[in-house]
């Protein structure tokens, strides 16, 4: 029901500055404030029970500094992918094949910069091939990207098949990957660095727009004149690009590349975007949310581990904050829409 | 309506076929400038075919088309945005997840700098265009998702959008179908406003009160083609009745 010009006063057409309950309405306000909760909990029992609870020690800092940007740089590719209206099963596959990739032209004595080109290269191909298949059969991406995970992760086993591939760049490509700055991990420098850039193609730049248009209705975007074809296959590249990128930062550190280590990949970084406040249905989420999602899924897996919790655990408690953070999203959407 | 201006847009002997089926079938229509033209005609007439051939959904089988005289061809939204028509659909032409300002710049954004947003000059000018343009009230901010509105303010918005980005021609297909009688009312209005302004409309209605109170000039269809077009003065709302059920 609306209100008319000529029955109101005229402070009430102001534009208004952006007040907190307005932010608190945002789904990501919730996902924050359960971030520092969560945060202040861990670290105030870190500090009364030392020795029993080790979540401050330098080690397990410098150990979550290095997992989370791992799943949360694939999670940036998959969430813009995700705002857009689509999905990307392959960026698990991807993943795995960008540290074969980086090993393998290392051996046969490309540069390491001439590696991780070739490699980033790879990944945004796979992403666009991705992305034209979709658009251009009108298949669902859930499917497409299915039959390239599986196809990647074929290929992956044949590279495989060729004996074990290690990575180990000496000098200074080696630290701006696996070093650190005062306590700072550098793929945690990395992980801020790529969030802030994800970020403002996301929130400020006209293909962000364009994202969030065609993911929350695509017909509306071509109405409007959207290239909406040209705007996911943009947006599968990304994730492409993401997954490479979070492999190369892997296989420098870890300097071994097995076949089975981005199996699950593409659900955990789905489930990272789904706890950050991203809506399956597209249109709709932030960066700092799925910033903050990876945040949350590996400080549960980190605090477990500590408390020596059965393996077991690990996998329902990361289902049980999935489904929290889904029906609270939901609620608090629907509360909005009010 | 003096008849010896050119039209501002006119549609010659435009058929348009979907296999077999001919939606379409050498239909003639002309709008003039200053005008608001009823498209009327019975489910299936061929109304929306049409609209979407001017807004370049579609693009016509045969036929061609004629902006202010000169020959011109429409085969995407770009081009008919280009010649000043803007389409507002009765429920897709916002998108209800993003904000109202993402809305109104959709596709058209303003940037600044490197190629970023500039998001402050574009809420400025959503406020402006939504206070003083359309004078609604309720929206206090920009950032308000669309799917919040209700669907008068929905058209608000387009109309304000079509206004800020100087539309010669709206169309508007169906446009009071999801509104409420005061709702329908302020957009009758607004027409009339916006004709005042130069702006010309194309409004598609099975409500032919409606379409009597707005419109100058109807143009009837029945099964793809056009069978009569009528000025107000000499028609009336049983006339254009009887004319549509007849054929």
């Amino acid at each position: 029901m609306a209100n008319y010009a000529s029955d109101v006063d005229a402070s009430a057409l102001k534009p208004r500055g952006r007040r907190w309950r307005d932010l608190l309405r945002e789904p990501v306000a919730s996902i924050c404030l359960l971030f520092l909760l969560f945060q202040l909990l861990c670290v105030g029992g870190a500090l009364l029970f030392p020795d029993s609870f080790r979540y401050l020690t330098p080690s397990n800092v410098a150990l979550l500094q290095r997992a989370i940007p791992v799943i949360g740089i694939v999670a940036l590719g998959v969430g813009l992918l995700m705002i857009t209206g689509e999905y990307d099963l392959s960026v698990g596959s991807v993943y795995t094949l960008a540290g074969y990739s980086m090993a393998l032209l290392y051996a046969a004595g490309v540069s390491p910069v001439a590696a991780l080109l070739l490699t980033l290269s790879i990944g945004i191909v796979i992403g666009i091939v991705n992305g034209l298949v979709t658009v251009k059969t009108g298949i669902p991406s859930f499917i497409a990207t299915m039959g390239s995970m599986l196809l990647v992760r074929g290929l992956v086993r044949w590279l495989s098949e060729a004996g074990a591939v290690s990575f180990r760049p000496g000098g200074a490509f080696a630290s701006i990957f696996t070093g650190s700055i005062f306590g700072v991990e550098a793929a945690f420098i990395w992980f801020v660095l790529l969030a802030g850039v994800a970020a403002l193609l996301l929130h400020r730049s006209r293909l962000g727009n364009h994202m969030f248009l065609v993911g929350g209705s695509e017909r509306t975007a071509r109405a409007v004149g959207i290239h909406t074809h040209r705007v996911k296959v943009v947006a599968f590249a990304l994730s492409g690009l993401a997954a490479a990128m979070a492999g190369i930062l892997s296989i420098t550190r870890v300097g071994t590349a097995t076949p089975a280590q981005g199996i699950g990949m593409e659900l955990r970084a789905i489930a990272v975007c789904v706890i950050g406040g991203l809506f399956l249905s597209g249109g709709r989420g932030t960066v700092l949310g799925i910033v903050i999602g990876a945040c949350i899924l590996y400080m549960v897996e980190d605090v477990l581990l500590l408390l020596r919790a059965p393996g077991f655990y690990l996998d329902v408690f990361v289902g049980a904050i999935l489904v929290v953070a889904v029906i609270a999203n939901t609620a608090l959407a629907r509360r909005s829409a009010r | 309506m003096s008849a010896i201006t050119t039209p501002l847009l006119e549609l010659k002997g435009i058929s348009k076929s979907y296999g077999h089926v001919e939606a379409l079938r050498d239909a003639h229509f002309e709008i003039r400038r200053n005008e608001v033209v009823g498209l009327l005609g019975d489910n299936g007439a061929g109304k929306s075919t049409l609209v979407k051939i001017m807004s370049g959904v579609e693009f016509p089988t045969s036929g061609h088309i004629l902006r202010d005289g000169r020959p011109a061809t429409i085969r995407s939204r770009k081009d008919s945005e280009l010649l000043g028509i803007e389409t507002i659909y009765q429920d897709s032409a916002l998108v209800g997840s993003a904000s109202i300002m993402r809305n109104f710049f959709a596709g058209r954004e303003l940037t600044r700098g490197p190629g970023l947003l500039d998001m402050h000059a574009m809420n400025a000018i959503v406020m402006d265009q939504l206070v003083n343009t359309v004078r609604i009230a309720g929206i206090d901010s920009p950032d308000i998702l669309v799917e919040t509105l209700s669907g008068g303010q929905r058209q608000a918005v387009a109309i304000a959008r079509a206004v800020y980005f100087k539309t010669a021609m709206l169309l508007l297909d169906e446009p009071t179908s999801a509104l409420s009688v005061r709702e329908t009312d302020k957009l009758l209005a607004h027409l009339g406003e916006l004709k005042a302004d130069g702006v010309s409309a194309v409004f598609i209605t099975h409500n032919l009160y409606h379409a009597y109170e707005s419109c100058d000039r109807f143009v009837v269809l029945s099964r793809g083609r056009v069978i009569r077009s009528l000025s107000r003065e000499e028609t009336s709302v049983r006339e254009l009745n009887d004319i549509i059920v007849k054929h």
